[in-house]
């Protein structure tokens, strides 16, 4: 008896190595509630305040160029603004409500398979999962995971992410989704084989979910190829938005409408 | 293993942690290879550590490591395995007789053993870190070209840092 004693303690480390080895495996795989794994990733408020640190500081240095950038879009907007104003007095259109969160970009990563962005605002500043990000030049990606005060950001460039887009002008829609590789070119896959795409084309946001309004910039397609094996296209586009170099971006908090849901509803019955 | 040496490497952990979050991960030549430097923490650990010990220390930083990067359990898992095997693995490098205090490095035990060490544990913790990382395997070729480049530039790295140190703490002796 004595010496199974010794023996285990002689190896002990044996034993210490199984439980940490399977504490990690269970971090790995076993993590299915969103909510502990924010708090086991970029979004807890530990490294969350680490990285946006950092950002800040790598931010110093971009600040000249964002500035001009923004002053160029807020030219824009008062150009739209003035557009839109006019159309008003025109004709009664209804108002819609789409509020709109800005947020700072605090950790993005472009080159690896599995890519995410961490931003410093949270469910505190009424960031929901499912929301759409973009920025001034074109969508970004889909909020994934809320934390209090951070969130996480499946970006376009990750292989989990679909969004549904568009042509513009020809109505035809098909899914943006990426594959690995180039981090600005993504594909629109399920486009039918009939319609009729030019490289050049704009790609928008279609609309037909909630996540972003429509007609945002995705991106320019930038070569088409008919796939031998079915019916459909396979479209690269080349994204507006460059994912490698992001400041501040817009978060869409606009509510579905709630009739439409109450639909939606009605025809899965 | 008295409490300076254990300051000294909480030190040092938490020096490897903030680079490899701050500056290695940004780093992805190709697309695919990142040096994981951190295995530091594992590979040169002095050898009077109780086996426990190393395997807490690589546990711990490992998992710091999961915190930043969003990836939990895969870098501590990894390393884990490295830190239970670390022993073993120097054992083949170095010859029996010599069991004083010492850490491994290219002073310590030749810079030939030095380097086939390093490249060892560097495979181990890749191979396990790769394939954990990108479960469900679907292309192996390009999995083990992740493993044997990243594992290149981590070995390099830490033999070029090594080298670097080792010279400049020989003139410090000779003074």
């Amino acid at each position: 008896m004595r010496s199974l004693f010794d023996l285990i303690i002689k190896h002990s480390y044996v034993i210490l190595f199984v439980v940490l080895e399977t504490l990690s495996l269970v971090l790995l795989f076993g993590f299915n509630d969103p909510q502990k794994k924010a708090f086991m990733t970029s979004a807890s408020g530990v490294s969350g305040s680490v990285l946006e640190v950092s950002s800040a500081i790598s931010g110093f240095f971009a600040y000249g160029k964002e500035n001009s950038e923004l002053a160029a879009e807020n030219a824009r907007l008062q150009a739209e603004l003035f557009m839109l104003r006019d159309s008003i007095a025109d004709s009664r259109l209804p108002s819609t409500d789409n509020s709109i969160l800005t947020a700072r970009v605090i950790d993005n990563s472009i080159r690896k398979d599995d890519n995410y962005i961490t931003l410093n605002r949270g469910t505190m500043d009424g960031i929901r999962q499912g929301m759409g990000v973009y920025d001034s030049k074109g969508v970004v990606g889909v909020i994934m995971l809320a934390a209090k005060h951070y969130s996480i950001v499946l970006p376009v460039i990750n292989g989990k992410s679909s969004i549904s887009c568009k042509i513009k002008g020809d109505n035809s829609f098909g899914f943006l989704e990426w594959s690995g590789g180039d981090a600005s070119v993504a594909e629109l896959r399920d486009l039918p084989y009939y319609a009729t795409i030019n490289v050049g084309d704009t790609v928008v946001t279609s609309g037909y979910s909630d996540i972003f309004p429509e007609g945002i910039d995705v991106g320019v397609v930038s070569n088409v190829q008919q796939l031998t094996s079915g019916y459909t296209l396979k479209v690269n586009v080349q994204l507006a938005a460059d994912l490698s170099n992001l400041g501040w971006v817009y978060i869409n908090t606009a509510q579905t409408d709630v009739e439409l849901k109450e639909l939606l509803n009605q025809i899965k019955q | 293993m008295g409490a300076i040496s254990i300051f000294r490497k909480i030190g040092q952990i938490i020096l490897l942690v903030a680079l490899q979050v701050l500056i290695f991960n940004k780093i992805n030549l190709f697309g695919y290879v990142t040096p994981l430097l951190y295995i530091w923490v594992t590979v040169k650990i002095e050898n009077s550590y109780s086996r426990s010990a190393i395997l807490l220390f690589s546990f711990f930083t490992g998992l710091a490591i999961d915190m930043f990067t969003g990836t939990p359990g895969v870098n501590a898992a990894a390393i884990t395995l490295l830190a239970f095997l670390q022993p073993y693995i120097l054992k083949l490098f170095v010859l029996y007789d010599r069991r004083e205090l010492m850490i491994p490095g290219a002073d310590t035990m030749k810079r030939g053993p030095f380097i086939g060490y390093v490249s060892l544990c560097a495979i181990v913790h890749h191979l396990f870190y790769f394939i954990l990382k990108s479960i469900p395997v679907a292309d192996w070729s390009m999995l083990m070209s992740k493993v044997v480049f990243s594992a290149a530039l981590t070995v390099l790295l830490i033999v070029v840092i090594e080298i670097s140190f080792v010279k400049n703490s020989n003139k410090k002796g000779r003074r």
